[in-house]
């Protein structure tokens, strides 16, 4: 599918979206500028389409950082233990200084997702595995194991049903006043651009890199940064969706191939329509409910990987 | 010699700790907590049973040791198929017990091994970790597919169903511990009956089918022993996830030999001491008792990160 | 006696075997060569039941192996591919008992036990006898597997590339067990080898295959000249013949004639 249909696609995604809720509003109500329908849209609707497109780009280009940085293609937030680092960093910051607010949270998450992401890619680099699936398994266990450690403590500190309700990634809460956090995204995925050259060198080894003149170490933090904080943000404003961050990048690469600064727009674009489909979707299966886009993105993200996996190496 | 020592060592370990769990604390209250604690004990006792046979063989067969029917989605689908009962039904009471629900359960089990064991397990060369991994996210996947069903039957009361998807020894019912432990106990004997097959099918396929094993017919009967025992399991307890593999790679270690005679009971040894000690962790220690599975989770989850980091992806 | 009837064996469009009719004489050793791709191993793997053929009959004293029960056929048949390297913690004495499941199903008779020990003494084990397998060095680890299929008690051995990866006492070793079992025990062994100068210098007939066919089979002498290695291999062949067999020698090319 070319770029413009792309484009087509995603704007017409975001109308869909806009359109599509609990309280019936009609393009006539909103041109005719009637209060009611405006109220909606600012809002409930349109912070909505901010977030998940926010959250779409912000995760697929996390994914694309990661796959550099670890040379692997099937690592994302979801299968190296960052989102469920920065699940845990929230988790301790509610025990241990209860009175911050979404931003001191926010913080704790940074710094749990960015220290089980250096020692995840610690690990990755000194043990040379000879086989490239054990890269991704690790990080799921590596998740799986953070995960647990996070469902002990929230145990012990009696918040463990009070997590799982917000752990699982919903747009719902999102409404205005409430969300603003995620609006950080946007300069991450400004600098991602601007250093989409040197990822790509990156992702081309370390030999490579130091003899192209690239600092391999410094930018790989940097991008481990990048990524700590989309995470973060996004975990906090919405909760954890697994496997956009793989599915997209990849997706995107076996048509666009993998030059950085050329399919990095596309990338974004993709995330979002992707996010922007599984919300919808998640609106109207069981209407007037929600599914959480969670599970959505979850299941529809899980079998393209798995078919992504087969297709591979089958 | 050694080998013996801890193998006995260890039963009369497992023996010690089932008598405290029992007595210690109960004021020997025959009335109503040694009751309730001897059907908890029995659970634990077939459970452990369950977990250790099921992963065990399932190694055998599938020639590694990383990979149990637990990671390979066995339990993700059992759930997925009750969530699905409860939604078609509309029943509350699943599990087994009900003799449709067995019967369905089983058969679907034996479905889904019976696929894994065509397209992934049955020619040996395969990449262990590409399964291991595919077993993962499929376990993934059908939990998602699990909670929205979930959602769909109450969708006000999600988060209370979360709760299902982990493992407690208190949901036993004393009637559905002694349905399962008769259903347990016919698939030992039906194993026992076959462990030299077993132990030459840990050679590998060629080798058994040299050395004059109906290898087709062998694998397809492990692996119904197999989806029995992971659906009494279930049902019974709960999801046990990496329980698994730990209990399987502890009772190698110990067992100094890899005959299915000294490894499997040694397995079960492993699998009732750790859900005994864990049980009481529990109870005595954090008040809420539904972290035997956080607990069991976190120790087995370290220990299986641990051990691929080790074989650094050559095993 | 085993013999194929023009027997064929692909892989959906893929054809790796094409009209094989051969006959293996028994009491013989037999040495499968040829280049890589020709089929050798999957001709053995229907010897043996691991693969069925597409097409054909694979005949054993006339009647057609596929009719054969499992059990039977592993007494008339042992194969041994690449010792696989799984981490078994078997001792030697423990693998080799394996070799009797067929007869006694892991219930070892008196008769079982004198079987086994013989086995470990016709390959000089018994100093090794109690060691773990993962423990010792891959050609003795090769020397205790092929202990097992010879404590199977087979008319027919099959064997799979035995020699990869051995040192080359290790293989000269398991060579000379072969035919010693062939001599001695009047034991048909079949064997895909790479090696052309132990093929030639242990066998007794000679299958050569090519492209999924038979190239030519006969005795060794037969078979193993300098124009039919060259048109099988590609390669310039120079047999020097010496009081204890011959050798072939194909890794110095004559400088005159380029490699292409």
């Amino acid at each position: 599918m070319s770029r413009t249909a792309v484009v087509v696609l995603f704007v017409v995604l975001c109308g869909l979206s806009l359109m599509v809720g609990v309280k019936q509003v009609s393009w006539v109500e909103l041109l005719s500028f009637s209060d009611d329908a405006w109220l909606t849209l600012t809002a409930s609707r349109l912070p909505r389409l901010a977030a998940l497109i926010l959250t779409g780009v912000g995760l697929a280009v996390c994914g694309v950082i990661l796959q550099q940085i670890v040379r692997n293609r099937f690592v994302e937030p979801g299968t190296s233990g960052g989102l469920d680092a920065a699940k845990l960093g929230i988790l301790i910051s509610l025990t241990v200084a209860p009175g911050a607010g979404a931003a001191g949270r926010m913080l704790f998450a940074l710094a749990f997702c960015f220290a089980a992401s250096l020692i995840y890619v610690a690990i990755i680099r000194r043990i040379q595995f000879k086989n490239t699936v054990m890269v991704p398994v690790i990080g799921l266990m590596y998740g799986s194991v953070l995960s647990a450690v996070a469902e002990f403590y929230a145990y012990r500190h009696n918040i463990l049903q009070s997590m799982q309700g917000w752990m699982l990634g919903d747009f719902s809460k999102i409404v205005q006043g409430n969300y603003e956090i995620i609006y950080l995204i946007l300069p991450i995925v400004v600098l991602t651009y601007l250093y989409a050259h040197r990822f790509t060198v990156l992702g081309m080894g370390e030999g490579m890199a130091s003899s192209l003149g690239l600092n391999y170490a410094a930018n790989a933090a940097l991008g481990l940064m990048l990524v700590a904080v989309t995470v973060s943000a996004t975990v906090i404003t919405v909760g954890a969706i697994p496997f956009v961050g793989l599915v997209i990048p990849n997706l995107v690469a076996l048509h666009y191939g993998e030059n950085l600064e050329r399919t990095l727009p596309i990338v974004a674009l993709c995330g979002a329509s992707l996010l922007l489909i599984c919300d919808i979707l998640g609106r109207l299966l069981i209407y007037p409910f929600e599914v959480p886009i969670g599970l959505t993105a979850g299941c529809i993200g899980g079998v393209v990987f798995l078919v992504l996996l087969i297709r591979k190496y089958t | 010699m050694r080998h013996m020592a801890t193998r006995y060592g260890l039963w009369l370990l497992v023996l010690l700790l089932a008598v405290g769990f029992l007595l210690l604390g109960s004021g020997l209250d025959f009335d109503y907590v040694i009751p309730k604690r001897l059907t908890r004990l029995a659970a634990i006792g077939i459970a452990g049973v369950c977990i250790a046979y099921s992963s065990v063989i399932f190694q055998t067969i599938a020639g590694n040791r990383i990979l149990t029917p637990a990671i390979m989605g066995y339990e993700a689908i059992y759930l997925l198929f009750q969530a699905l009962l409860i939604l078609l039904l509309g029943t509350q009471s699943l599990l087994l017990g009900r003799d449709g629900n067995v019967l369905l359960s089983v058969l679907l089990m034996l479905g889904y091994s019976w696929l894994i064991h065509r397209w992934l397990l049955r020619n040996g060369s395969h990449n262990v970790y590409l399964l291991l991994l595919l077993g993962l996210v499929l376990s993934m996947v059908m939990g998602t597919f699990t909670q929205f069903i979930q959602l769909k039957i109450s969708p006000g009361e999600f988060s209370i169903f979360q709760g299902f998807n982990y493992a407690s020894f208190n949901k036993a019912q004393p009637a559905q511990v002694i349905y399962s432990g008769v259903l347990v106990a016919a698939v030992c004997f039906i194993a026992q009956r076959t462990l030299p097959v077993l132990d030459v099918l840990a050679l590998g396929r060629d080798q058994a089918i040299s050395l004059g094993v109906d290898y087709p017919r062998s694998v397809r009967l492990q692996l119904a022993l197999i989806a029995i025992l992971v659906a009494v399991s279930t049902s019974l307890v709960g999801p046990t996830a990496f329980m698994g593999v730990f209990v399987a790679n502890i009772a190698y270690a110990l067992a100094g030999t890899t005959r299915h005679r000294v490894t499997l009971p040694l397995g079960c040894a492993i699998a009732i001491g750790i859900f005994i000690i864990a049980q009481y962790l529990v109870e005595q220690w954090l008040n809420y008792n539904t972290s035997v599975s956080i607990l069991i989770n976190l120790v087995c989850g370290v220990y299986l990160l641990a051990l691929m980091i080790r074989t650094r992806g050559t095993a | 006696m085993i013999s194929l009837q023009h027997v064929y064996k692909a892989y959906g469009a893929k054809h790796v075997l094409s009209d094989v009719s051969v006959q293996f004489p028994p009491g013989q050793v037999t040495s499968l060569i040829g280049p890589n791709g020709a089929g050798k191993s999957t001709l053995l793997m229907l010897i043996a039941r691991l693969l069925t053929p597409t097409r054909g009959d694979v005949l054993m004293g006339g009647r057609n192996i596929a009719d054969v029960p499992v059990r039977d056929y592993a007494k008339r048949v042992a194969t041994l591919r690449q010792s696989p390297d799984f981490n078994l913690r078997l001792t030697v004495e423990e693998l080799v008992a394996f070799g009797r499941f067929p007869y006694s199903r892991g219930a070892l008779t008196a008769q079982d036990r004198v079987v086994i020990d013989e086995a470990i003494e016709f390959l000089s084990l018994q100093p090794l006898r109690l060691c773990y397998i993962d423990e010792l060095s891959g050609g003795q680890r090769q020397m205790a597997f092929l202990a097992m299929t010879i404590a199977q008690q087979t008319d027919y051995l099959l064997l799979d590339e035995p020699l990869n990866n051995l040192d080359m006492k290790h293989a000269v070793h398991i060579m000379r067990a072969l035919r010693r079992l062939c001599d001695e025990q009047g034991r048909t062994v079949i064997l895909v080898v790479h090696d052309i100068n132990f093929a030639a210098n242990y066998s007794d007939h000679i299958v050569a295959m090519k492209g999924g066919a038979i190239h030519r089979h006969g005795p060794v002498d037969q078979v193993v000249t300098e124009a039919n290695l060259r048109e099988l291999f590609d390669l310039d062949f120079e047999i020097l013949h010496s009081q204890q067999g011959f050798v072939c020698n194909y890794f110095n090319p004559s400088p005159s004639r380029e490699l292409t």
